[in-house]
């Protein structure tokens, strides 16, 4: 069956009056032979999915008559070669959904579920006349505060930053949830982050997956491990849960959480005391390693590291000698093992393991964490100047600035903010509601605003505390462009299909806002009024990203993605970023923020007496964070949240499987249908982080917003201890 | 019959990441209430020690379907190349094939009040394309292959695996290679 963009929304129109009337299945192939033959009408359109995740994947999409009927990975990246993750085959449920928000809506009172479509002539002028109430009521526009963060990483949507810029000086959600400890670790150690190309995994003879359960979270790399293995690379995950990645292991360690550190340092003694240390390599590359050796020699023995670690210590001999050996072997670094307040001093000693043997900078080695390479655009979207005569924070030379708040503790920290205090939310790319920890804390201070302003696709938690909602348009229906903070390569995104409905992008948002606050107050937004999509795109780019990737244009990206020119072996010139231009085993700067200037063991957090089981929450496997386990198909082949826990620890609470299980501490608390498994160990018990459509499921009930220890020095904030989320549980 | 096209599933490299089971979905838009395709985690208890290993299962494309001799309109066809075919067209959705099939591939649309099933992607065979599931699959653990006897003589080569319906009912077009283990470390032992 063909259909037109018109029908497609008319059927979509019909299903708020009868459910039974809409039409994905319009979409279907319901005559596979007659719609497969006919081609003819099929255009094609790059696309780069824009998810927080490694992949960043190149997409082909497939549009008929401007509906969007399939979308595939591109063969022209020799790292996405072509195929997507079980998310990206989901994008038309997402863009046809008929739960998308349509069109601008408030909702009276917030809250409350009493939704009421408006006119964007309305959303935009309700949201400008609060901003220059307040601004007029505190002297500045400091009470209005903007929390966005990961939600599209296409480089147009930093125009959110922009659009908050241009109307004077704003509070701002600084920092980053994810993964800033362990992107201090390696700017302290190597000046900054930068990994191997992953497709340079082929290329080693020993692979340590150190906390990364890439099967669900980076499935693209797996091609290139698993060539390694053919050719006989040995591959050891070390993680506390027996994820599916480890299950695909030669070697699966199953470490006690927070002890990466120990066993790292257990690793080093045997090396040390093996005279298997690289010692050219150390000299010529490395400042401070004499005085980290004493300090393991003098302090750390085996029999520490497996008492520490619940690792046996024939296990780290061995792991030991085959990693210093292997020659070249390499590391993927995950996020997770970073989210304790320990976790960036743990990154630093397993820095100082690549280092010592000798795998940085080679082909086939390195410590994998992430990289910024390939980021080097203008962020025209982005910087915009305050309008003439904006206040701000004073600044030491009579300059203003706006205000920071830590992202990562932003209940407590906005409500803190008295002088003046925060009155407006404007959240886009986000949602603290489901992902934030201390939920009940974020409640409270959503219920503390006048106004909450959120961009979305969803009716998400955070848009249901919202007073007005803006429909956000999807990648497919919009120009960008996507760089990875993994991979190398960097891909234009073209506009597929229209915007469906009334949505629009970030940065068309933008523009209609400052129509609307110029109209009220000439002069007080500076943002752009006028551009089209694709030229605001093209405005991103420069000579540097021209000559990184090989091109004169950007247009040149259409025919495909490019790879930017760099070595496989990232650091291969032994340029470090550090001050001594060497990597800096001793690290001043880490000294300057009250942290061990050296990778030296620092204690992990234990478990309270009154909550003694550790509650892990790591990233799901049919979504990422709060997107895509909503959607029809995910729903279908994911029903319900679970909570993985040891037939033990079962056993002890009286606990059966499929029973419901009470997870709780003094902070919050919920309920999670049990399933018994022994990938995960008797004190520890996992439920994957997700909103799942129609369900109060939320793991961040019982997460305090504890920090971790580094991410101050490159991200402005310290990152969120997220695994060190201490529970008592009962049948509930 | 010339042949018989049908699956190798590797379970040695399958991880697990129902990226066949969506691509399948992508390729036919199909409802979210049938499930052409499916990944099914394998019993921990039917392993030497835990583990998180996975088949997937589409229809088997069966020697001796049962959904085509149980159809009371004749839906069902069976195909030169071994691929059984379902004609929407003919189907009254009485799911007597839903039941009759021991690996529950035939799918009721709770939309359409019809049964659907994988087709082996026929169409893109013909344009000299692999299945969608097999050309999504990441890990390569999935392969279009000609059930026969040079196939069932190879090493490793299993007909089913543990949890499986017993084949001799209908003698599945699907072959597998079975998990295989590497040494843990484990806390709890």
């Amino acid at each position: 069956m063909k259909i037109t963009r018109r029908q497609f929304i008319g059927g979509t129109a019909a299903i708020t009056a009868g459910a039974g009337l809409f039409g994905f299945n319009m979409l279907a192939k319901s005559d596979v032979a007659n719609a497969a033959s006919n081609q003819t009408g099929v255009k094609t359109f790059r696309n780069v999915c824009p998810r927080n995740c490694y992949d960043t994947c190149a997409q082909i999409s497939y549009v008929e008559e401007g509906v969007l009927k399939k979308v595939e990975g591109d063969p022209k990246s020799t790292y996405t070669n072509g195929k997507l993750c079980l998310k990206g085959y989901n994008y038309t449920r997402r863009v046809y959904s008929p739960d998308r928000i349509k069109y601008p809506m408030k909702q009276t009172p917030r809250g409350s579920g009493n939704w009421e479509r408006i006119s964007w002539d309305e959303a935009m002028n309700t949201i400008a006349e609060k901003i220059l109430d307040l601004k007029q009521r505190y002297g500045s526009t400091l009470p209005v505060c903007l929390d966005k963060y990961s939600g599209n990483f296409g480089i147009t949507h930093y125009g959110i930053e922009g659009t908050l810029s241009s109307i004077g000086y704003t509070t701002r959600a600084v920092g980053t949830p994810c993964w800033p400890a362990g992107i201090d670790s390696q700017t302290y150690d190597f000046g900054t982050i930068f990994n191997n190309d992953p497709e340079d995994f082929a290329n080693a003879n020993y692979i340590i997956l150190w906390g990364s359960n890439c099967a669900w979270t980076g499935v693209h790399s797996l091609p290139f491990i698993m060539k390694a293995k053919e050719r006989g690379a040995k591959l050891v995950v070390i993680d506390p849960i027996l994820t599916s990645t480890a299950s695909k292991a030669d070697l699966f360690i199953q470490i006690k959480n927070s002890t990466d550190g120990a066993l790292a340092l257990g690793m080093a003694r045997y090396i040390l005391d093996n005279d298997l240390v690289d010692w050219d390599y150390v000299n010529a590359n490395s400042i401070g390693f004499e005085e980290w050796a004493d300090y393991v020699k003098k302090n750390i023995t085996l029999d520490w590291a497996a008492e520490k670690t619940g690792i046996p210590k024939d296990v780290i001999i061995q792991i030991a000698h085959e990693y210093a050996t292997a020659k070249p072997a390499s590391m993927w670094v995950g996020y997770g093992m970073q989210r304790h307040t320990n976790g960036g001093q743990n990154v630093r000693i397993i820095d100082a393991l690549g280092l010592m043997t000798g795998n940085i900078g080679k082909s086939g080695g390195g410590v994998n964490y992430a990289h910024l390479e390939t980021w080097g655009f203008n962020y025209h979207a982005m910087v915009m100047p305050a309008p003439e005569g904006s206040v701000g924070m004073p600044g030491p030379d009579g300059t203003y600035t706006n205000r920071s708040v830590n992202m990562n503790n932003f209940a407590g920290d906005v409500q803190a903010l008295t002088d003046p205090p925060v009155k407006m939310l404007w959240l886009a790319c986000r949602n603290p509601v489901s992902q934030d920890p201390d939920t009940n804390d974020i409640i409270k201070m959503f219920n503390s605003m006048e106004l909450v302003v959120t961009v979305d696709s969803f009716f998400n938690k955070t848009v249901e505390l919202s007073d007005i909602v803006l429909p956000a348009t999807t990648h497919f229906e919009d120009w960008d462009v996507m760089a990875s903070y993994w991979h190398y390569w960097v891909g234009i995104n073209q506009r597929a299909i229209d915007p469906m409905y009334e949505s629009k992008s970030d940065v068309e948002i933008a523009m209609a806002l400052s129509k609307a606050m110029n109209a009220l107050e000439p002069g007080s937004c500076t943002y752009p009024t006028e551009g089209d999509p694709e030229e605001w795109t093209a405005k991103e780019f420069n000579d540097g990203v021209f000559n990184m990737l090989g091109i004169s244009d950007y247009k040149e990206l259409l025919d495909g993605p490019r790879k930017a020119k760099f070595s496989p072996a990232a650091w291969a010139d032994g340029n470090f970023r550090t001050p001594s231009k060497k990597f800096e085993v001793h690290s001043e700067r880490a000294a300057q923020n009250g942290l061990p200037a050296i990778p030296i063991w620092v204690e992990e957090m234990k478990a309270p007496n009154q909550y003694p089981i550790r509650f892990m929450t790591p990233h799901p496997q049919h979504g990422l964070h709060s997107q895509f386990q909503n959607l029809d198909w995910m729903m279908a082949a994911n029903p319900e949240p679970l909570l993985e826990i040891h037939p033990k620890l079962a056993a002890e609470h009286g606990i059966g499987e499929g029973d419901m299980v009470r997870v709780y501490n003094d902070l919050g608390e919920v309920t999670i249908k049990a399933r018994l498994t022994e990938t995960t160990s008797p004190d520890v018990i996992v439920s994957y982080e997700a909103w799942y459509k129609d369900s109060k499921f939320n793991v961040n009930f019982t997460v305090k917003a504890i920090p971790a220890d580094m991410g101050k020095q490159a991200t402005g904030m310290d990152g969120i201890a997220f695994h060190d989320n201490f529970v008592a549980i009962e049948k509930a | 019959m010339s042949k018989q096209l049908g699956f190798l599933h590797n379970s040695e490299k399958c991880i697990g990441c129902r990226g066949c089971e969506m691509a399948c979905k992508n390729e036919y838009q199909s409802d979210a209430s049938v499930r052409w395709r499916q990944v099914y985690q394998l019993r921990e208890k039917d392993f030497s020690q835990p583990t998180r290993m996975f088949i997937s299962i589409a229809c088997n494309h069966c020697e001796n379907p049962e959904c085509l001799r149980v159809c009371p309109v004749k839906a069902y066809t069976k195909r030169e190349d071994g691929i059984v075919v379902h004609d929407q067209d003919r189907c009254i959705g009485c799911k007597l094939c839903t039941m009759a099939c021991p690996y529950d591939r035939p799918q009721f649309n709770a939309i359409l009040k019809k049964v659907e099933k994988c087709n082996l992607c026929y169409e893109r065979l013909d344009q000299g394309q692999q299945p969608a599931c097999v050309a999504a699959c990441v890990p390569e653990a999935l392969e279009l292959v000609e059930i026969n006897e040079e196939l069932d003589l190879k090493v490793g080569v299993l007909k089913t695996l543990p949890g499986m319906p017993n084949p001799s009912v209908t003698n599945p077009s699907i072959r597998f290679i079975g998990p295989k283990q590497g040494k843990q470390i484990r806390r709890d032992v």
